[in-house]
């Protein structure tokens, strides 16, 4: 009975459950199409759980940390008092209070921004170590068409003809490249998907 | 219809269909055929080749090994390059856990935390190691990629990390990741789907799966034949289509 419950149960479900969202969208039948909606908002609903779940994950992690004054424990303290600052606000007034409002404008979002302003610097460094590590036709000619994708964003007075090449370069040669490893992507995502659906990978089950 | 996905018409549900069955075809046929001891040799992928091989060397050195898993989750539309990442962690989880090195394991959606924890959990029961189990192992970082990126380049710059190996739902902030890697000289392994990522990560490491490589990591890193005859059906419906395309192209040539 364990071992029904362990091993087939949740196939059971996975496979059923798939097989009615994915007949939803490619059957116009009005009780497929409820059915696929009632199971979409349930998983929707225990996606917001699992958020609960990482709230616990993260005290856990850098609670220990900080309790046991473990390497990078002040970091952690600093996380922690940082997600309790923030976790007030949105109790006390609600998402959409002005005091929640305020730290997401002038917080969280200037600090998000400064940090994805970081990829500018990692990626040229990342430039820099490859030039050095790895010196082939390929890495010249790749380093190449990124200087001229990025000078040919510049509003330089005498380049602008390499605009012009960045254009072909992202359209035509870009373009073909991100098309074809989309289209193995939505191949392999289709192969993978289908395997759940029947139960050939099973990553949800105690086999 | 299609409230969630938007209108889909006619032709579209019968491509969906054609490539879902024949899908589906393929590989139940090519399962078969495995019974029979007729197994394909697969190309070998620089990215999942050396991966146990790893393992092996951060148990050597006494250090750990750092999966991130990415900001992708199980309830959008990621679902798979997610699972596909954690086909990574069921490769290594075995030997890392059998060597006594358990991984740290980084995750940027929170639904992918108690699947992930699950794959180490199930690694340990394999190896009758339950008692040194510690979900802990698996972090959850946060939901946005930039600040996931930031706390996940924070695990990788600790000392005790030896090697970093990246597989599933990145951007271009993954670059933050192996810059931490690569300021420590650490081994990095990666294997991810958008052309974005592949962008930043090319610089950083050789050993790279693009793109549909990655749902190739359980053929690649276990061997076993169902995921061999899915990686099979994958190839055989990629010339199909390619020929369709081909001929497409032509008849609209031909076609003025």
């Amino acid at each position: 009975m364990g071992r029904l419950i362990k091993q087939w149960f949740p196939v059971l479900i996975a496979t059923v459950t798939g097989l009615v969202v994915l007949a939803g969208y490619l059957i116009p039948s009005p009780p497929l199409i409820f059915y696929r909606d009632r199971l979409v908002e349930w998983a929707v609903i225990v996606a917001a759980f699992a958020f609960i779940l990482g709230l616990f994950n993260i005290l856990r992690v850098h609670g220990g940390r900080a309790i046991r004054l473990r390497q990078g424990w002040p970091y952690s303290l600093v996380l922690l008092l940082a997600a309790l600052v923030a976790w007030v606000p949105s109790v006390l007034y609600g998402p959409s209070g002005t005091l929640t409002q305020q730290m997401l404008d002038y917080v969280i979002s200037p600090l998000g921004a400064s940090l994805a302003a970081l990829l500018v610097f990692t990626l040229a460094l990342a430039a820099f170590r490859l030039l050095r590590a790895r010196r082939s036709v390929e890495v010249v000619l790749f380093i190449l068409i990124v200087a001229v994708v990025l000078l040919g964003n510049a509003p330089f007075i005498g380049l602008e003809r390499l605009a012009d090449v960045r254009d072909w370069i992202i359209n035509v040669p870009g373009m073909a490249g991100v098309r074809g490893l989309l289209l193995g992507v939505a191949l392999g995502t289709v192969i993978t998907a289908l395997r759940i659906l029947v139960a050939i990978d099973r990553p949800h089950s105690e086999f | 219809m299609g409230s969630l996905l938007g209108p889909i018409s006619g032709v579209h549900i019968g491509a969906i269909l054609l490539l879902t069955l024949s899908g589906m075809v393929l590989i139940s046929l090519l399962l078969l055929r495995g019974r029979r001891g007729l197994h394909p040799a697969i190309r070998p992928l620089p990215a999942f080749q050396d991966l146990r091989d790893e393992a092996g060397r951060v148990a050597e050195s006494g250090g750990t090994i750092h999966i991130a898993l990415g900001n992708g989750g199980l309830n959008g539309g990621d679902a798979v390059t997610s699972l596909a990442g954690l086909q990574v962690v069921e490769a290594l989880a075995d030997t890392v856990v059998s060597y006594g090195v358990p991984p740290v394991i980084t995750v940027g959606d929170p639904t992918l935390l108690p699947l992930a924890q699950d794959v180490l959990r199930r690694a340990y029961e394999r190896c009758g190691l339950t008692e040194w189990y510690d979900p802990g192992r698996v972090c959850f970082i946060a939901p946005s990629p930039v600040a996931y990126a930031v706390g996940a380049a924070n695990v990788a710059a600790a000392d005790a990390v030896t090697t970093n190996v990246i597989a599933g739902v990145f951007g271009a902030e993954v670059s933050l990741i192996t810059d931490a890697g690569a300021r420590r000289d650490l081994p990095q392994l990666a294997a991810v789907a958008a052309p974005c990522a592949v962008g930043a990560l090319y610089p950083a490491t050789d050993r790279l799966a693009v793109g549909e490589e990655l749902y190739a990591a359980g053929a690649h890193t276990t061997g076993e034949w169902r995921y061999l005859a899915s990686l099979v059906a994958q190839d055989v419906l990629r010339v199909i289509l390619v020929l369709l395309i081909l001929g497409t192209a032509v008849l609209a040539l031909i076609g003025g």
